[in-house]
């Protein structure tokens, strides 16, 4: 018989487990922080109706969108983010639902781009929304929530903040003509890729360029950019200045920047950005205060503020700077077998009662094989009880690593084990010295249009 | 402290505060929770609580330090059994050094463990280092130094802290 190629579709991948165990830490420490906040899991379905996912990200997210016909007809689309699914669930559930109303969502989605180092076909979104109020606590939580989860997963970032009606407030001073914010935004906003001679050639046609752009450039504190724009209404910006200082957050984390523009077209008010200080790193999330999301799906309007962080991009980076260097598969612990078996059985069974994990190789063999076995799943303990040891009451450990034996007695097996305190994690220092090796650059964001 | 040391306290702060004698390792709770304004209590037990309360002064009595020590057979304390009455410092120090080690949590009367094969090294206060000796233990190695601190209950009013300032002079 012919056998069938056990391949896979370009741009996805299989997750091997210790892949697994590296992006499951990753979500976990991520969740727990969505969680701690009072953000609670809502999940949305993987195929959705055409009409609900096309149309909401321009002709290029069209393109981009997986949809085709199911067996009984119908169109179907395959979510192209997660904002678009939350916005339609909050326009059919919100009358059910608390408001304001706090969620978090961790999903795949699928786009249909040109698979590349870094930009894949189907990957995860890590969202949380706050929608139905437009108060900015909501906004300065958001942010606490972004240099909470950065600081879990040890990035050396600064957060970005910016308000969308101090930008518009400002061109508009500058008699740029409205029809003209998004491309001068679009402009300003690449001036750390194609720096200041790059950004006026791009706005050769508007007037004041150089000024704007001289006005809009960030300066070396948040107190000395917002003296430079004094003359202008800051109060938002202000508002969330002092809740910040409430909220705990420190000084060193926000940088306020008024060039910072991110999606334009549906952001109405604060936006915000999580940057790595390692240049090469760039963005690591992005969000903002938008005031009619589900707009497109009723006639209720909710002002809602939320972030979304690039999963994909957080592994590859936390993996360059060898964050993962200590992450195993589950087994802590192999437990030998020989030819008393029901010994083995024994600890087995009295290990796994402890809340250890371990495992028992599966049948008698000799110890080199099941020392192989260990050593290729990476189990630190190797547990060994020949007939010396029985005679005796105790149990020999072997440490894979090290390659050291000890024994002690039976009794204590448990205890050692579940006591036992394995140096975790690495110093900053040695972080430092691996972030600043030249990095690939990766490419995941996504634009809206 | 015993009861006489209650009374010592006691005249010491005389109407300024009221005195009230608790466990050791139970005072930064009274004072993170303003139940006790401040408290008396040994750097090891901070240091063992992570706690973060405001050492206000050095108070220059309860000298003593925190060691690891073994009987002359350990060398290498990775891998080994390690007793303590304070595991989150040991941690912190095994973390430090890059050691894997296993800690049993003991109470009490730690330095008889290593003798009994309960353990295979210790890390305890020591002050003159008589009680290791008698149990054959060496110190490997010392953690930290530590003495009595006053330590104060964040939030505190003017006017408590104004009475605080008081009875900082009569302690020293």
């Amino acid at each position: 018989m012919k056998k069938i190629e056990p391949k896979i579709l370009k741009g996805t991948r299989d997750f091997m487990p210790l892949d697994m165990a590296k992006r499951n830490l990753v979500m976990n420490k991520i969740r727990r922080i969505f969680e701690k906040f009072g953000y609670d899991q809502i999940e949305t379905p993987i195929i959705c109706p055409a009409e609900t996912i096309l149309g909401k990200y321009g002709d290029e997210g069209n393109r981009l969108t997986y949809n085709f016909d199911d067996a009984g007809g119908r169109r179907i689309a395959l979510p192209f983010d997660l904002t678009v699914p939350f916005a339609r669930y909050y326009a059919s559930n919100w009358q059910n639902l608390p408001k304001p109303f706090k969620r978090y969502q961790i999903q795949r989605v699928w786009r249909a781009e040109k698979p590349q180092k870094g930009r894949l076909r189907e990957f995860y979104q890590c969202d949380i929304d706050t929608i139905g109020t437009s108060n900015l606590i909501a906004d300065t939580e958001t942010v606490k929530v972004i240099i909470e989860v950065l600081k879990e997963l040890n990035f050396d970032f600064k957060v970005k903040v910016n308000s969308r009606r101090l930008i518009n407030e400002i061109l508009a001073g500058f008699g740029v003509p409205e029809e003209k914010f998004i491309s001068v935004i679009t402009a300003i906003d690449k001036l750390e890729k194609i720096g200041e001679e790059g950004v006026l050639k791009e706005l050769s046609e508007i007037q004041n360029s150089k000024k704007i752009l001289q006005t809009l450039k960030p300066k070396e504190t948040n107190k000395k950019t917002l003296e430079s724009l004094s003359k202008y209404n800051l109060s938002e910006i202000k508002e969330f200045l002092s809740n910040c200082k409430a909220l705990g957050i420190e000084d060193k984390y926000i940088e306020f920047d008024p060039c910072l523009a991110r999606g334009l077209d549906y952001y109405t008010g604060m936006v915000f950005e999580g940057v790595s200080k390692n240049s090469d790193f760039g963005t690591l999330c992005g969000g903002g205060r938008y005031d009619n999301l589900c707009g497109m799906f009723c006639d209720e309007k909710f002002s809602g503020v939320g972030v979304a962080f690039g999963f994909e991009r957080i592994i590859l980076l936390l993996e360059k700077m060898g964050e993962f260097k200590n992450v195993r598969l589950n087994s802590k612990a192999l437990i030998t077998i020989f030819e008393n078996k029901d010994d083995s059985l024994r600890i087995y069974s009295q290990l796994t009662a402890s809340g250890i994990n371990c495992e028992v190789y599966p049948e008698p063999d000799t110890i080199g094989k099941q020392l192989k076995f260990a050593d290729k799943k990476g189990i630190p303990f190797v547990i060994i009880r020949g007939s010396d040891e029985i005679e005796n009451n105790q149990v020999t450990i072997k440490f894979m690593e090290s390659g050291k034996q000890k024994t002690i007695p039976f009794n204590q097996l448990s205890t050692y084990l579940t006591n036992y305190y394995e140096n975790q994690g690495r110093d900053t220092e040695e972080r430092a010295v691996d972030a600043a090796k030249p990095q690939d650059p990766i490419v995941t964001c996504w634009r809206y249009s | 402290m015993t009861q006489p040391s209650l009374k010592i306290l006691s005249s010491l702060v005389g109407d300024i505060a009221e005195a009230i004698l608790v466990r050791n390792s139970d005072i930064p709770v009274y004072v993170d929770s303003g139940v006790a304004d401040f408290g008396i209590v040994g750097e090891n037990v901070l240091f063992e609580q992570d706690c973060r309360l405001p050492v206000v002064a050095k108070l220059g009595f309860g000298k003593c330090s925190l060691v690891i020590a073994a009987p002359k057979k350990i060398q290498n304390l990775s891998e080994e059994r390690i007793a303590t009455s304070y595991p989150n410092t040991l941690k912190k120090y095994l973390k430090k050094n890059r050691i894997n080690a296993s800690i049993i949590k003991i109470n009490g009367s730690v330095e008889i463990c290593p003798g009994l094969g309960l353990c295979d090294a210790i890390c305890d206060i020591t002050q003159t280092g008589r009680t290791l000796k008698e149990n054959r233990l060496k110190v490997i190695e010392k953690i930290m130094d530590s003495e009595a601190v006053l330590i104060s209950s964040p939030n505190l009013s003017q006017d408590k802290k104004m009475k605080f300032e008081r009875l900082l002079t009569q302690l020293k």
